[in-house]
């Protein structure tokens, strides 16, 4: 589809134009492209670091064995079974400009002189979907870890007590190095599932302001079924599909070295 | 290598899903082929083994248009159409999946920016020999008449017409002893007046896409511009017109990130003084706040009076019952229906002699909505008009949020434009 000229005109012709590579130039010769792929990245990137050092931060607290630490751990999975859209309704009105509690508690605490205005300027209204989006991730992030945590035997850390290692010791010497399945596998289910995000922009802020926060999947929709311009929405699926898949080669070759170890 | 591979399918499989319309697709089509029952031999029917054509329609309506199918359906025995809901949101999406895999209804009702578009997919059938034929076709006024029209070519008609008004709230406006604007300069200090306790003055919806295009076109077409030529100075002078009220912080910067009934909302709750709106929203109005008492007035005019159209017509598809199906518009759009429709739906009549009712002569905000409805333009008709339109909604976006020029904004619309139009 993507290598054939298909939009409103041509939809329902019987052969429709090979066009190559047409459609390909036209995206790259299109700015919005390289917008909205900077956007995915940056979205991503810091969704996961967010994400990732909070959910670890987590799963280290819940590890220890306190009393209700199992009951609390599963309520924390709740961010994590809400439907994205209801998250993504939620914190709209959340961060909305007009009595959002977000932009109320900053000035209630004096902590901004004015409201924010979150969603309508371009590079808070990324931070709000970035922030959502840890709120739906960290969750997933801790159980992932947690449970790779589970499986170190509780031995190693007695005999490094023994040997007199610090916690920090600990941490870097053991339960950096055996967790590192469990991580290598949270960041790269993490990237792909943040970077084909759709239902939280189209929501909260359909791509907008200006493009400020237009991402490959929404570019893709929006191209497809509100311009009818069906071929280059195809091209932008599959530019999304192909960096996807070279993320998952380099992970299929990590746990390949993994394994030699 | 084995748990490569599996794994690799794994990654694959994701990337179907991330696709979306994929998994959509057969969603759609496994609904839309149980629905399609063609042409169905109804032996059984009481009129003495005549057959009757069953037709489907989809529509994004209320209950009401089952209703009024009913009545249809009651009023002779050759045709049965039966309605479907189709969500707004999916409604262009399904009609273009069932286009391309061929399991479409028999009738639709489409906004009508969107007719020109499907008639260049091939979607409508060409009707324009049954509607000259017809002698209700002068009936029909000019600006809903025109968007059924592609290519000098009849693919639909209007069945409801609406338009943009500029609603008050006659309290806030009394007590600041201010009166309904009436031209840009009134708008501009009146809104500034209303503009205190945290109410602002002025609202009207600049959310990207279609929605914000709607709501801007009124402001073009008064400043004397047109959507062609988006570099010259009057269409400019139209953003910035709207910009100037942000600044003066009469109208919220968050109109770039809310719809038309999120706006509705704030001005039942007394949050906004006066807004551009659709009729519809005055049910919503009195839904939500039954005490608030506010009028109607024509949007205040700039060179001219002008605002925008809106509303859905009704078309048949290409290759089905075009006679069962013409049987059905030509009852659904007689004045006689098009009254008793209007009548529950609220809805305005396409219709002159309709509208010559003494009810749209006489009730007060009925005869300024009827009054606006004569400056009401219709969106394109052009086939590419999604695309014009999101580089519209884009460029005003821009603009307000201070992320471009006005002139640098309308000129990389413009080349989007231009680059349609060639």
């Amino acid at each position: 589809m993507s290598f054939q000229n298909i939009d409103v005109m041509t939809l329902n012709l019987p052969h429709k134009e090979f066009v190559g590579l047409g459609n390909y130039k036209g995206l790259f010769a299109d700015p919005l492209l390289g917008t909205s792929l900077y956007n995915t990245l940056y979205y991503t990137v810091f969704s996961i670091a967010i994400q990732f050092v909070i959910g670890f931060m987590l799963a280290l607290f819940f590890n220890k064995n306190f009393v209700l630490s199992k009951k609390v751990r599963g309520l924390i999975l709740i961010p994590w079974m809400i439907p994205a859209t209801i998250t993504a309704l939620v914190f709209k009105y959340m961060f909305s400009a007009s009595g959002g509690i977000v932009d109320q508690i900053l000035m209630d605490l004096h902590i901004t002189g004015g409201p924010v205005e979150w969603l309508l300027h371009p590079v808070s209204a990324m931070w709000s979907l970035i922030l959502t989006n840890s709120w739906i991730g960290v969750p997933f992030t801790m159980i992932m870890l947690l449970t790779g945590l589970t499986t170190i035997p509780s031995e190693l850390y007695e005999s490094a007590s023994i040997d007199g290692a610090s916690r920090w010791g600990k941490l870097r010497h053991i339960t950096l190095p055996l967790l590192r399945p469990s991580i290598e596998a949270v960041l790269i289910l993490g990237f792909i599932s943040t970077f084909k995000v759709f239902d939280l922009v189209y929501v909260m802020t359909k791509g907008g302001p200006v493009d400020a926060t237009e991402t490959l999947s929404t570019l893709s929709y929006k191209l497809s079924f509100s311009e009818f311009n069906f071929s280059q929405g195809a091209a932008v699926a599959n530019i999304l599909f192909a960096i996807l898949f070279v993320v998952s080669l380099a992970y299929l070759k990590l746990v390949k070295e993994d394994e030699v170890m | 290598m084995r748990k490569g591979w599996t794994l690799l399918l794994a990654c694959v499989m994701t990337m179907t899903i991330v696709s979306g319309c994929g998994s959509d697709n057969t969603d759609g089509n496994g609904s839309a082929a149980t629905d399609l029952p063609n042409v169905v031999k109804n032996n059984a029917s009481a009129s003495a083994g005549a057959q009757k054509v069953k037709l489907v329609l989809w529509h994004y309506y209320e209950k009401d248009i089952e209703d009024f199918v009913k009545k249809f359906n009651e009023s002779q025995d050759e045709v049965e159409v039966t309605p479907n809901f189709v969500p707004f949101s999916d409604f262009k999406k399904q009609l273009t999946i069932g286009l391309s895999a061929g399991n479409l209804p028999d009738l639709v009702l489409v906004d009508n920016s969107d007719v020109a578009a499907f008639a260049a997919m091939g979607l409508f059938e060409d009707i324009t020999d049954k509607v000259n034929a017809w002698a209700d076709k002068d009936q029909f006024f000019e600006g809903p008449m025109k968007s059924g029209i592609y290519e000098g070519k009849n693919y639909s008609l209007p069945f409801v017409s609406n338009c943009l008004g500029l609603f008050y709230n006659k309290e806030l406006l009394d007590q600041a002893g201010v009166n309904p604007p009436q031209t840009w300069d009134e708008l501009k200090t009146t809104a500034k007046v209303l503009t205190k306790d945290g109410v602002h003055g002025f609202a009207t919806s600049l959310l990207k896409g279609e929605e914000g295009t709607f709501n801007f076109y009124p402001w073009l077409i008064a400043a004397g511009g047109s959507p062609e030529k988006l570099n010259s100075p009057e269409a400019a002078s139209a953003v910035d017109f709207l910009s100037g009220l942000l600044e003066d912080g009469s109208m919220s910067k968050e109109v770039i990130n809310i719809g038309m009934s999120d706006i509705e909302k704030q001005f039942a709750a007394g949050k906004v003084a006066m807004m551009v709106n659709g009729p519809w929203q005055t049910t919503s109005i009195e839904k939500d706040n039954p005490e608030l008492d506010f009028g109607i007035a024509l949007i205040p005019q700039g060179k001219q009076n002008a605002s925008v159209l809106g509303g859905e017509n009704i078309g048949m598809i290409q290759g089905k019952n075009k006679e069962a199906a013409w049987k059905f518009i030509s009852w659904a759009l007689s004045a006689d229906s098009v009254r008793s429709y209007e009548e529950v739906s609220g809805a305005f009549p396409p219709r002159k002699d309709v509208a010559a009712d003494k009810k749209y002569t006489e009730d007060p905000s009925l005869k300024v909505w009827m009054e606006q409805m004569e400056s009401a333009m219709p969106r394109g008709p052009h086939a590419k008009w999604p695309e014009l339109s999101t580089a519209l909604s884009t460029a005003v976006q821009a603009v307000l949020t201070g992320a471009a020029s006005t002139t640098d904004a309308l000129a990389e619309a413009q080349a989007t434009v231009d680059e349609i139009m060639k």
